[in-house]
């Protein structure tokens, strides 16, 4: 039994395998070649002006490989930007979730702030959340699994990602749960499929018996010269009537009936659940302590930098450092600063650190109550290949950031920068 | 209608048994059912799929108020507007059983193929609605009455009348109630949030937003209800473009008399 179960998986694997290489062959030929989600196409005032994602640590290593069923953690924190582009609505209503390629991972849980994300909330600008996404995998391959928050207007905003490999067999996946009524469900993929299948083949038999009722006989040329004739009587027969009359009240009785035994089965069911969760809107905790302001900003294109001025006054008790610059999920670090080099742990994916340690006019330490003018560089090729420069097709030419400082004891303050950008193209 | 003498001949030929001409009509018979069903199959598929779409794509879609009422809406224009070529040309009842096989037979494939192999969602997500008994019912109803207000009103009504308790066999156990992360949903809720549609996120599922739900809260009842009213005039109103369509007739050929052939009487 066992044994015919495996052949005949085997056989269906097999020829989904080959529908799947004819499918792909057909796209292959038409298509380049695409990875990841797209997240380089979406518009770089998009990705700098509406969320920054840090603190992103997750359960495995970039490019490791796991096995079907293991579980993948992913934490951190997600600031939602005060100054969101006005082409887009604002995050009244959002979810959390993940970028992966379809549903090769399952979702197990989500949460924001510590509050279950199972359904949509809303959230409130200028603000940052904690949280926490818990997958399990469920398809071999090659996968770039993402943090995302979906925005409604605004689509879907992806944070950093990593490759996972998933090994193993499909087959073997198993998510399980149980229900309020006790019923234990041992596949949540399968679960009441043959049910299904069984209501679906009953009709489609019903069905296909009264097609071949009428298609036994001869159809176009002589029903159609009959209709003109007025011979109803040939057309349709007393046999016909009286099937016709049997299948109704059958029909009906089978409905009734189907529904009487579903609610002896079934007695205790809910309907689908469409509320809101609420989050409680976070303490800002850096509020008021370092004040930044733009003075202007370049994009110099031959270079690939970007070059900010800004005026930062320390409104703390401690002296001060900038340590980062981060923007659409690349992240500038100063190198100069051992706080912020330790923020970045072993493993986060190359492509989002710059290999430059970001250029500071002035690298010592903003005093208490001093205010300070600094021109910022940030350079690095990411902006060229994570399609940041793009940012000059943009409808709004402005950029967003945020500045990660750091005092002499480690502790960081985080403030958002922005304003308008102008472009340099010529040396 | 009389038949011209022509017509009588070749009536009186095909319904001769054995003959040679019952033999050629057989043969036209089983090529244009044939054609006739990829059409359907294909026209159906594409209209249900733009139309009725994600409620009946997701099993976490459908509820007890839109599914139920838009579903019957959408699904009865393609076969009352075939019903009257079928039925007034043909005296075939049978448009509406055969649009619902041929558009639950397109489903399943596109389920199969397009939704499981190729992009990995469960079955117990992507199951296709069942049609067939609202549809047939509008048939038999047309079959033994061969009226359009009786078959509007009875027959209409019936596709939207016997939709919610054709699919609540298949639905109740995705609506089982199931407690997550401390929060009570269901088990089509959370087979929705646990297989990831990366574009497709919670708040753009409409489950029961509006007033309708609000009547005594027996919100697939009123729905129904509504539903089958509108199916009535839907019917009626499909039934007509059917006929419109129907009897647009034929354009002369005029390219005819360049390869030696004359005109058709009923092009003259």
């Amino acid at each position: 039994m066992t044994t015919m179960k495996s052949s005949k998986r085997n056989a269906l694997n097999v020829r989904a395998a080959l529908i799947k290489s004819v499918l792909l062959m057909v796209l292959m030929c038409v298509t380049g070649l695409v990875l990841a989600h797209g997240e380089r196409n979406q518009e770089p005032f998009l990705r700098m002006k509406t969320l920054h994602w840090y603190d992103i640590k997750w359960s495995v290593e970039n490019d490791s490989t796991i096995q079907v069923n293991d579980l993948v953690e992913m934490t951190g924190k997600v600031h939602f930007f005060s100054r969101w582009p006005e082409v887009i609505n604002k995050p009244s209503t959002i979810f959390l979730g993940n970028a992966t390629p379809g549903p090769v991972f399952v979702r197990v849980e989500t949460y924001l702030d510590g509050v279950p994300m199972i359904q949509s909330t809303g959230v409130e600008m200028g603000h940052v959340y904690d949280f926490k996404v818990i997958l399990k995998a469920r398809i071999p391959g090659r996968h770039h699994v993402h943090p995302m928050i979906n925005v409604e207007s605004a689509g879907g905003l992806v944070g950093p990602g990593i490759w996972i490999t998933v090994a193993g067999d499909a087959d073997d996946f198993v998510y399980s749960i149980t229900t309020r009524t006790g019923t234990e469900i041992a596949n949540l993929g399968s679960y009441a499929v043959p049910n299904v299948i069984k209501w679906h083949a009953i009709w489609a038999t019903v069905g296909v018996l009264w097609l071949l009722w009428w298609f036994r006989r001869p159809l176009i040329i002589q029903r159609y010269l009959l209709v003109k004739q007025g011979s109803w009587d040939q057309l349709i027969t007393n046999n016909d009537r009286k099937i016709a009359a049997t299948l109704i009240v059958g029909i009906i009785v089978t409905l009734i009936y189907a529904n009487n035994i579903t609610k002896e089965k079934y007695p205790r069911t809910v309907p689908l659940q469409g509320s809101k969760a609420h989050v409680d809107v976070p303490v800002n905790k850096y509020a008021g302590m370092v004040t930044v302001k733009n003075l202007s900003a370049e994009y110099y294109l031959p270079g690939r930098t970007v070059t900010v001025k800004a005026k930062i006054t320390n409104n703390t008790n401690s002296p001060i450092q900038l340590g980062e610059f981060t923007a659409a999920n690349i992240r500038f670090v100063n190198h100069s600063v051992p706080a912020a080099m330790k923020g970045v742990d072993v493993g986060y994916p190359d492509e989002l650190v710059a290999n430059d340690s970001l250029k500071v006019s002035d690298q010592t330490p903003i005093q208490p109550g001093e205010t300070k003018i600094l021109d910022i560089e940030a350079t690095d090729v990411a902006w060229e290949t994570e399609r940041l420069s793009s940012l000059l097709n943009d409808p709004d030419s402005s950029y967003g950031a945020l500045l990660f400082f750091y005092n002499a004891k480690g502790e960081r303050i985080i403030e958002e920068i922005y304003g308008q950008i102008i472009p340099t193209f010529i040396d | 209608m009389k038949l011209t003498t022509n017509e009588a001949t070749l009536l009186s030929a095909v319904t001769t048994p054995n003959s040679e001409a019952a033999r050629i009509a057989r043969g036209l018979d089983m090529f244009v059912v044939a054609i006739l069903f990829f059409a359907i199959i294909a026209a159906f598929h594409i209209h249900i799929m733009l139309t009725v779409g994600d409620w009946d794509f997701w099993v976490d879609w459908k509820d007890r108020m839109y599914w139920v009422t838009a579903t019957p809406m959408l699904l009865i224009f393609i076969p009352a507007a075939l019903s009257y070529p079928f039925m007034m040309r043909f005296g075939l009842p049978i448009a509406g059983t055969l649009c619902a096989f041929c558009l639950v037979l397109g489903e399943w494939i596109s389920r199969i193929v397009g939704f499981h192999l190729w992009t990995y969602f469960p079955y117990s997500m992507i199951w296709p609605a069942i049609v067939l008994p609202g549809l047939m019912l509008m048939d038999l109803v047309l079959l033994l009455s061969r009226n359009l207000f009786i078959t509007s009103i009875f027959g209409g009504s019936a596709v939207a009348f016997a939709f919610a308790p054709a699919n609540w066999p298949i639905l109740a156990p995705y609506h089982e109630p199931v407690v997550h992360m401390g929060q009570l949903v269901n088990v089509a809720d959370m087979i929705g949030y646990s297989f990831t549609r990366t574009a497709t996120p919670e708040y753009l599922r409409f489950i029961e937003r509006g007033t309708l739900r609000t009547f005594g809260g027996e919100s697939t009842l009123i729905s129904t209800g509504f539903s089958g009213f509108v199916c009535m005039i839907l019917f009626f109103v499909w039934w007509k473009i059917g006929e419109w369509l129907t009897n647009l007739g034929t354009i002369p050929n005029v390219m005819k008399k360049h390869v030696g052939l004359g005109d058709d009487d009923d092009e003259k």
